[in-house]
């Protein structure tokens, strides 16, 4: 039951991370596929990779939390976006619960859920903010994808997933149309 | 065959940084080659599969935050397609469930090696006037041949048997689209930088090819292949990049060479490679051998484009370009050592 719960979590923050288009939003939904994620290791008897989940998850939240104070929950125009989220829910739960077997059905639904979510996040968004907090919701699910094998991975995919999501937080990109990104490329410096 | 992989790439690396024209910073290129050497150590260290995808994630995100006309996002959508993609195959071979999950996973795995190294049907966008490491083309011809020899190797363990013949006839199938539109297009396009992308494209069309045979003489050839392509195409391309910008063709003696070499024609690398290609697929399904044969014909026109595109290498870049066809030649003339060591 608690790891049902931890699945729906892990996609309620996955939601809200592909609905949010303000820092606050998105800081929230990171920390909600944190939480999910984490008990999801947790109970899959990863007590140190589920640490190391919830500790990187939760920083890169905290750092993205301070960054903006917008929430910018469902702008207009984000029904697609909606859709897209209750529809991967319903996909990934009759795959997780009806097609296939075995134990770990939460766990299956998360993580097929999350990349889904979150692949579709990277690949639709411009702004640096969004895409990074995809891109750590995105390596917590990618750690958590070994959990799904007969044999266990060891803590070594959550200690490095979290490690991602909270160094991505810190990556200085610019966007090209930065006044100092634009002075580098005038300057054209390196590789040719 | 990654431990090659890897040895070429890190001689490429020292080649191109003791080469390098004057207006390029060594430092920079140095450090981000590095960065990329690490990353594929790390890659060929890695105990599984998803750990491979978790260094490609990080390397991914360290590259899109070099600065470039492209922004930070448009730069990662290639690589978290195709890691989204390799984490969904990966996932579906784990999950028990029908025969046809296991089926979804190979395709997985292919479009997402396909997606990771910039192949069609998901080329990576390209602004020729881009730095070489901010660009594409280490995907495609620096981290990128490493990565596919992991990926598929692992892969293939992982593979039932009905799943894995899918796998090859997948493999087969995009090598030659590839082959034939990579080919064509370094020939038919207006931009030389662009011919030279497509030319990449177009030898990966082969590797795909030699992949997807499944058989001792196709491995091998891949092999050879991506030898040429990380220790021969890139640091051509790379000290052709002052030449495409002076937009100075020259038909020297020297250009016809580098043509031939990039042709794949006797007694280059290219060659040695293509005998075995057409020798594995007349063993397993001799109308295959045909069409490699036809497609292979396309390379002419466009390497002598390339060749001819490359200008006249003078000093250290003279030199460098000795280096390389004279490895070419090797391995084209004896390719036995390098075959032995990666087992083949």
């Amino acid at each position: 039951m608690i790891e049902a719960a931890a699945a729906f979590l892990a996609w309620l923050g996955a939601g809200l991370v592909v609905l949010a288009d303000g820092r606050r939003g998105l800081a929230l939904g990171l920390a909600l596929l944190t939480t999910g994620f984490a008990v999801l290791a947790w109970a899959g008897g990863q007590p140190a990779g589920a640490v190391a989940v919830a500790g990187g998850g939760l920083i890169g939240s905290v750092r993205c939390w301070r960054s903006g104070s917008a929430w910018g929950l469902m702008p207009a125009g984000s029904t697609p976006r909606l859709v897209l989220c209750v529809a991967a829910a319903l996909v990934g739960l009759w795959v997780a619960a009806s097609v296939t077997t075995g134990a770990a059905a939460p766990l299956r639904f998360a993580v097929l859920v999350v990349l889904g979510l979150m692949g579709s996040r990277v690949l639709a968004s411009r702004e640096t903010a969004i895409v990074l907090t995809s891109i750590a919701a995105f390596s917590l699910a990618l750690a958590a994808a070994p959990g799904l094998a007969s044999t266990s991975p060891g803590p070594a995919p959550d200690l490095i997933g979290g490690l991602i999501a909270v160094g991505v937080m810190f990556v200085p990109a610019r966007d090209a149309r930065d006044p100092r990104a634009q002075g580098a490329i005038k300057g054209r410096v390196g590789g040719g | 065959m990654a431990a090659e992989l890897l040895v070429a790439a890190a001689a490429t690396l020292i080649l191109v940084v003791v080469t390098a024209p004057p207006r390029v910073a060594r430092r920079t290129l140095l450090t981000w080659g590095l960065v990329g050497l690490a990353a594929m150590t790390a890659i060929l260290l890695a105990p599984s599969l998803d750990l491979v995808l978790l260094i490609l994630l990080v390397l991914a995100v360290l590259q899109a935050g070099m600065v470039s006309d492209r922004d930070f996002a448009t730069r990662l959508r290639a690589p978290v397609l195709a890691i989204a993609l390799l984490g969904l195959g990966l996932a579906f071979e784990r999950i028990q469930g029908p025969a046809v999950l296991q089926r979804f996973g190979a395709v997985g795995m292919v479009a997402g090696l396909v997606a990771a190294v910039g192949l069609l049907p998901y080329i990576h966008e390209f602004d020729p006037e881009e730095s070489v490491v901010a660009s594409p083309i280490p995907w495609i011809a620096f981290v990128g041949p490493l990565l596919a020899a992991t990926v598929l190797s692992r892969a293939r363990q992982l593979l039932p048997p009905e799943a894995g013949d899918a796998f090859g006839a997948m493999l087969i199938g995009l090598g030659l689209l590839n082959m034939v539109w990579g080919s064509v297009a370094s020939w038919r396009t207006q931009n030389d930088a662009v011919a030279w992308r497509y030319s990449f494209m177009a030898d990966w069309g082969l590797v795909l090819c030699g992949f997807g045979l499944a058989v001792a003489d196709g491995r091998s050839a891949a092999l050879i292949l991506l030898l040429s392509v990380v220790f021969g195409r890139l640091p051509l391309y790379f000290w052709s990049r002052q030449a495409l910008r002076e937009k100075t063709p020259t038909d020297r003696p020297i250009n016809l060479l580098v043509a031939a070499a990039l042709a794949g024609s006797a007694p280059f690398a290219g060659f040695a490679a293509r005998v075995l290609l057409l020798r594995g697929a007349t063993s397993l399904y001799w109308p295959l051998a045909l069409v490699l044969a036809a497609g292979m014909l396309l390379w002419l026109p466009g390497s002598l484009r390339l060749g001819r595109s490359m200008g006249l290498p003078r000093r250290r870049q003279a030199v460098g370009v000795g280096i390389v066809l004279a490895v070419n030649v090797f391995l084209g003339v004896y390719p036995q050592p390098l075959l032995s060591l990666a087992g083949q």
